[in-house]
């Protein structure tokens, strides 16, 4: 046990080493956020925004704000898997003694600590320069972040699985991207919507996700956000193993085919 | 204990692909059809402990297939495969654990904006060297292929063979018993590739007394440095034994270098079907000259005087003549009917 997390260590310090030979991109990538987080709290504590003032009780500067910063982490779900398949680095790794599960958490580890850097940017700079009081529950938020992330991972082995047989293309990423922008609660709450169009957003994890993750933030208690965990719960227990299976069946043919590092 | 470090029984390995069809149809889809390659085709095959066994074989005879399948990469559809006596598909992990590998594409799965001592700490993590020994292990290893002044050098800033030898270092990291060697000196000059070759052959299996399986199309550079070679064609093993056992093969024919001038290719494909004739390959020596050196395979030596006549009556010019020893290229030739680079 100790070994497999040395392990994941080592893929952390390899990743920051190589990340910060990107001198440049990894100040472009600071300022990215810094902007961001100044820009859309800007527009959020200029809009008129009283139905969502009334929807959710919070200002829709913290509602951009949240909604921004924890999109990093979903995205960053969403595309964990499929930054793992680089077939050089697979073979590399499936020729030594090392497990798929720890070379998929170890390969993504490192960018997880970058997402969480970046939420830590975006609420500092809505705390500090636009006065967004937040009262964070941790145990509800890492709870939540957890259940959302292992939804997100369970769609991103489905898409990498497919992108392992179809070698270019990844419809799945794309739709949940897609579903996450307009029903996920990002950006806007889907009840500004009409109504046939909200009803879309319940089959949504996000939806689910940034509603809980919001409330999380303004220190409401578990027990008042149980539908959504229960929600999430539900998804994640179906998606994430449904995903490990499909995945592990995609890599399992590629390499029977002799087709897994043809990209 | 077993005296065999890699085994195999009836291997097989058949890929299966759909390619479009070339013939026309009316309809905007184009037909597929089925195509089966069967890369590995029942092979027997026995290595001994501290053999350094070469595997000859042209392109898509197999041998990265193979590799790869002892390596556990690939399945295998058919029959058995063992190494250090484990077997290769239910005993993944042991089997990972007596190999090191080196893919003929080695700079693969190096990290370029690392340099080499850390791309090598970080593999010696993946292969469970252990901590207190890993960064003894890691110099020890550079400087056994001798990067160890070039350890802390970006890795972007090392030449191909520089490269070639981290990716050597880097199978050598857990010291296994066993390395599968894929082409390894593909894309070298030919001073780092004899390097690479003396370096395998004296401290690899000379002195450290490694299991080596190398495989190549370089002729020349498997009768140089194996105790045994396997000739390997279309997925069939269809020699194996010491260079010079194998060279024995043609001794039953003659073999004789023509070099001459103004012979064009037209007159080089009519020699070839002179009867007596085994086989003939040629290559131009000097283009502006036109000159040309033959290597003729003859059932006998009176076979050279059809093609001597015919020298005389194309009025080619002859500039030299040789009885020549057989080479394992020779033998290659007469075993699976075509030359290596073919």
């Amino acid at each position: 046990m100790f070994q497999e997390v040395e392990k994941i260590y080592y893929f952390i310090k390899r990743d920051i080493i190589s990340f910060s030979t990107y001198k440049t991109n990894m100040a472009l990538m600071v300022l990215s956020a810094l902007f961001g987080a100044l820009s859309y709290a800007y527009l959020g504590s200029n809009a008129d925004m009283q139905k969502v003032l009334q929807l959710y009780n919070i200002s829709f500067t913290a509602y951009l704000l949240i909604g921004m910063a924890f999109s990093t982490y979903i995205g960053q779900a969403l595309t964990l898997v499929q930054k793992t398949i680089n077939p050089w680095h697979l073979e590399e790794v499936l020729v030594s003694p090392t497990g798929l599960g720890t070379f998929i958490i170890g390969s993504s580890a490192w960018g997880f600590i970058w997402s969480t850097i970046v939420v830590a940017i975006y609420l500092a700079v809505g705390s500090l320069a636009f006065g967004v009081v937040l009262s964070i529950n941790v145990v509800g938020t890492i709870l939540v972040l957890g259940l959302g992330i292992g939804t997100l991972i369970g769609f991103s082995m489905i898409g990498a699985g497919i992108l392992i047989l179809i070698k270019q293309g990844d419809p799945i990423t794309w739709l949940i991207g897609m579903l996450t922008s307009v029903f996920g609660n990002v950006l806007f709450p889907p009840q500004v919507m009409p109504y046939p169009l909200q009803i879309i957003s319940y089959f949504v994890p996000q939806y689910y996700f940034f509603t809980a993750i919001r409330l999380m933030m303004i220190g409401w208690s578990i027990q008042m956000i149980l539908p959504e965990i229960l929600a999430l719960t539900v998804m994640c227990a179906i998606i994430l193993p449904s995903g490990y299976f499909i995945y592990s069946w995609c890599l399992k043919t590629a390499r029977k085919n002799g087709t897994l590092s043809w990209f | 204990m077993s005296e065999i470090a890699v085994e195999t029984h009836c291997l097989t390995k058949i890929f299966e692909s759909k390619i479009k069809s070339l013939e026309p149809r009316n309809s905007i889809f184009k037909r597929k059809e089925p195509l089966i390659v069967t890369a590995v085709d029942h092979l027997n095959l026995k290595i001994k402990k501290g053999e350094l066994f070469g595997l000859l074989g042209p392109n898509g005879a197999g041998k990265t297939t193979l590799v790869k399948i002892l390596c556990t990469l690939l399945p295998p559809d058919e029959g058995e495969a063992y190494v250090n006596g484990f077997d290769v598909v239910r005993q993944q992990m042991d089997v990972r654990r007596s190999l090191g590998t080196l893919f003929s594409v080695g700079e693969r799965g190096v990290f370029w904006r690392l340099n080499g001592y850390r791309n090598l700490e970080f593999f010696s993590a993946i292969y469970n060297v252990p901590r207190r020994k890993r960064h003894e292990r890691i110099m020890e290893v550079l400087d056994l292929v001798g990067l160890k002044d070039k350890a802390f050098e970006n890795y972007q800033k090392y030449s191909g063979g520089m490269k070639r030898k981290l990716a050597l270092a880097r199978a050598l990291l857990p010291d296994p018993p066993i390395l599968l060697l894929d082409e390894p000196t593909v894309g070298l000059d030919v001073i780092s590739s004899r390097s690479l070759r003396e370096f395998i052959r004296k401290n690899l299996s000379e002195e450290a007394g490694k299991t080596v399986l190398y495989t190549t199309h370089y002729i020349e550079e498997a009768s140089q440095i194996c105790n045994r070679i396997g000739i390997l064609n279309k997925g069939k093993l269809v020699a194996c034994d010491t260079p010079d056992a194998i060279k024995g093969i043609v001794k039953k024919g003659e073999v004789v270098e023509i070099r001459a001038t103004s012979i064009t290719d037209a007159q080089v494909g009519a020699i070839r079907t002179m009867e007596g004739m085994i086989d003939i390959t040629s290559e131009v020596e000097d283009s502006v000259l036109g000159q040309k050196r033959l290597r003729l395979h003859l059932k006998n030596i009176d076979s050279l005087s059809m093609v001597l006549d015919f020298f005389l009556k194309e009025k080619i010019r002859l500039i030299d003549l040789r009885h020549e020893e057989p080479t394992l290229e020779d033998a290659f030739i007469e075993l699976t009917g075509r030359g290596l680079e073919e």
